[in-house]
């Protein structure tokens, strides 16, 4: 691991608690740039909690979350950790992509109009140029010819690669992709991967959650096994998935999944 | 000495009573209009006319509102008895004194059409009622509008208020809410243009009429709002949020466009009975066309007018349904293709 860089993204001790069942339990993490992180786990284990913390879409209890290198997101008031201000938040996950299970495309825009949305609405560029990005991000999805349609009316492996050129067009520094190809019909799972795989080709930093193992096993320069809100075990590919790390639990979910 | 009193304020009461009985039976003519309406309530319209006959002239040209109010009223007794020239006799009568009486012309030119066909009086009416109505019909046009102008944003600013995790702005806005759909329109009116005055407030009918009509309604459509704000997957508003968008822009660009067409029919709703509301607005001085056609009513004893208000009141509804249908498939697109 590269120990003399700079992690992209850190994460110290992060608590997230709902009510009273704790989903995330005191997770340390670095990721650094260009990395492929691939988080596995049974369902439940806080694997979405933690990717959606990352981004600020869920407000921690404690921890620390440093974004190159800086504390980024939080404020201490009355001794409890808030989410800063948006002013500070917003511009944090526009350096972040988010890639969702059920792609939450916006129905009412284009393809285009989707992927132009974050450079026009977030980064204010100009429409010439938002329009420039986009047509870069769909051609890099492969989906050129879907510019001017609805998305209600494509396929979900469509609709997941449109979701990513829309992430891609923000120029995020970090992908996160949540189970991205788990709402999708099995012979559509192949070209999501591909793009994906691309993407990592590219030197995409990236964390993703799945429970494809091939995938993983795959693209994965680093796997982590959670379960109950913790990391269970650590490693390269061939570590968590041919060694199975002499580890009961990891044992029993690879034996279930795969 | 109690006693005694009592006994000469009444002594004092029965003779001023017979006083004015006696001196004023021989032609007071409230006395007179009095007693004919007595005979009115009980049915006797004959013995009506003929109390009211009583009530004489003015003497020396002078003021005659007594007497031409007498004349209209037999006219009208007459006609309604179905002696037709006995009420144009006494419509007549007005007219010889006063001819620029324009009730007693009025009533002349639609009792002389009494014979002609029945389009034809119809046709006649409604050129007749025509310019009134118009008026009445602009300015429930002009009150519809306003609402639909104002109520959307105030629905808005309450939705949106009611959303918000300050507490006290999410309270006003549900006690705004909780207020003026828990109470009548006709109430709220009243209020805002009687009731406001005694606290410094005087304001226009159409000022007054334009508040209560846009203030209830946008509490209407502010809970028709919130509701489709809220029926839009929470999905939406977190990849908004993931690409980086604040509350207000993805509320702007990504959730408010998308309850457009859920909103269109129960807004469309709202506005149709809201086209129909306005006439409640008649009961603060204001004339549209309600009003409108409720006086040329009393005037004329006309039913047409009220028919043509009917028909006006139609077909603005129909066309508001129209719009809405096509604002409604408009604001859809993006599911048909
Ligand atoms: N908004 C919420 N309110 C209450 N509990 C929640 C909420 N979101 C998640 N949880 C709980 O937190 C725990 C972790 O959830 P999380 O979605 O992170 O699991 P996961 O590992 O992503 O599971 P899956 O593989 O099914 O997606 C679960 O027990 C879940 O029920
Ligand atoms: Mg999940």
């Amino acid at each position: 691991m590269n120990t003399d860089r700079q992690p992209l993204i850190q994460l110290e001790g992060i608590i997230k608690r709902y009510k009273n069942l704790t989903a995330v339990n005191g997770v340390n993490l670095a990721v650094y740039p260009g990395e492929k992180l691939v988080i596995i786990g049974p369902s439940g284990s806080g694997k979405s909690t933690l990717l959606r913390s990352m981004n600020f879409l869920e407000e921690i209890d404690a921890g620390v979350i440093r974004f190159e290198g800086r504390e980024a997101g939080y404020v201490h008031r009355h001794g409890r950790l808030h989410l800063d201000r948006q002013q500070v938040v917003c511009p944090l996950r526009a350096e972040i992509g988010m890639v969702f299970q059920h792609f939450h495309l916006f129905p009412h825009m284009t393809v285009l109009g989707n992927v132009m949305e974050g450079p026009l609405t977030v980064q204010k560029k100009p429409v010439p140029e938002a329009r420039a990005i986009a047509y870069d991000m769909l051609a890099k999805v492969g989906l050129s010819d879907k510019r001017d349609v609805f998305p209600a009316t494509l396929s979900g492996g469509q609709k997941q690669r449109v979701a990513i050129a829309r992430a891609l067009a923000m120029r995020p520094k970090l992908m996160l992709f949540d189970e991205p190809t788990s709402a999708l019909d099995p012979e559509l799972v192949g070209e999501v991967f591909d793009t994906i795989h691309a993407l990592a080709d590219e030197g995409m930093t990236m964390i993703i959650v799945t429970h494809h193992m091939g995938f993983a096993r795959e693209l994965a320069d680093r796997v982590i096994f959670m379960d109950g809100g913790v990391f269970v075990a650590e490693g390269t590919p061939q570590e968590i998935f041919d060694e199975r790390m002499q580890n009961e639990r990891i044992r029993t979910f690879l034996s279930r999944i795969i | 000495m109690q006693k005694t009193f009592s006994r000469v304020a009444t002594a004092l009461l029965f003779l001023w009573m017979a006083a004015a009985v006696v001196f004023g039976a021989a032609a007071d003519p409230d006395r007179l209009t009095r007693q004919a309406n007595e005979l009115m309530g009980q049915g006797d319209l004959a013995g009506a006319v003929e109390v009211l006959k009583q009530i004489p002239p003015p003497a020396g040209g002078g003021e005659g509102e007594a007497f031409v109010r007498s004349r209209l009223q037999i006219a009208r007794l007459h006609f309604s008895l179905g002696e037709m020239d006995k009420a144009l006799a006494a419509a007549r009568e007005v007219l010889a004194l006063y001819p620029d009486n324009s009730e007693a012309k009025n009533f002349v030119a639609s009792v002389e059409q009494e014979g002609q066909p029945r389009y034809v009086t119809f046709l006649k009416d409604c050129i007749r009622f025509l310019p009134a109505l118009a008026k009445g019909a602009v300015m429930t046009l002009l009150l519809v509008l306003c609402t639909i102008v104002i109520s959307p944003i105030g629905g808005l600013l309450i939705a949106l208020g009611r959303l918000s995790t300050f507490r006290p702005i999410s309270a006003a806005c549900w006690f705004v809410i909780w207020f003026f759909r828990g109470t009548p329109l006709l109430l709220q009116l009243f209020f805002i243009y009687y009731g406001l005055p005694s606290l410094g407030i005087t304001l226009s009918p159409l000022t007054a009429a334009v508040i209560g009509l846009g203030v209830n309604y946008s509490a209407y459509l502010g809970e028709i709002i919130r509701g489709g704000i809220q029926s839009i997957e929470h999905g939406q508003m977190e990849a908004a949020k993931a690409l980086g968008m604040t509350y207000g822009q993805a509320m702007r660009r990504v959730i408010i466009p998308q309850t457009y067409k859920r909103l269109m029919p129960p807004i469309g709703n709202e506005f149709i009975a809201l086209i129909k509301d306005t006439a409640l607005v008649s009961t603060i001085a204001m004339v549209e066309l309600m009003r409108a056609a409720d006086q040329l009513f009393n005037t004329y004893f006309n039913v047409t007018a009220l028919v043509l208000a009917a028909i006006v009141y139609l077909v603005f509804t129909t066309v508001f349904t129209f719009i809405f249908e096509k604002i409604e498939y408009r604001a859809g697109i993006y599911e048909h293709r």
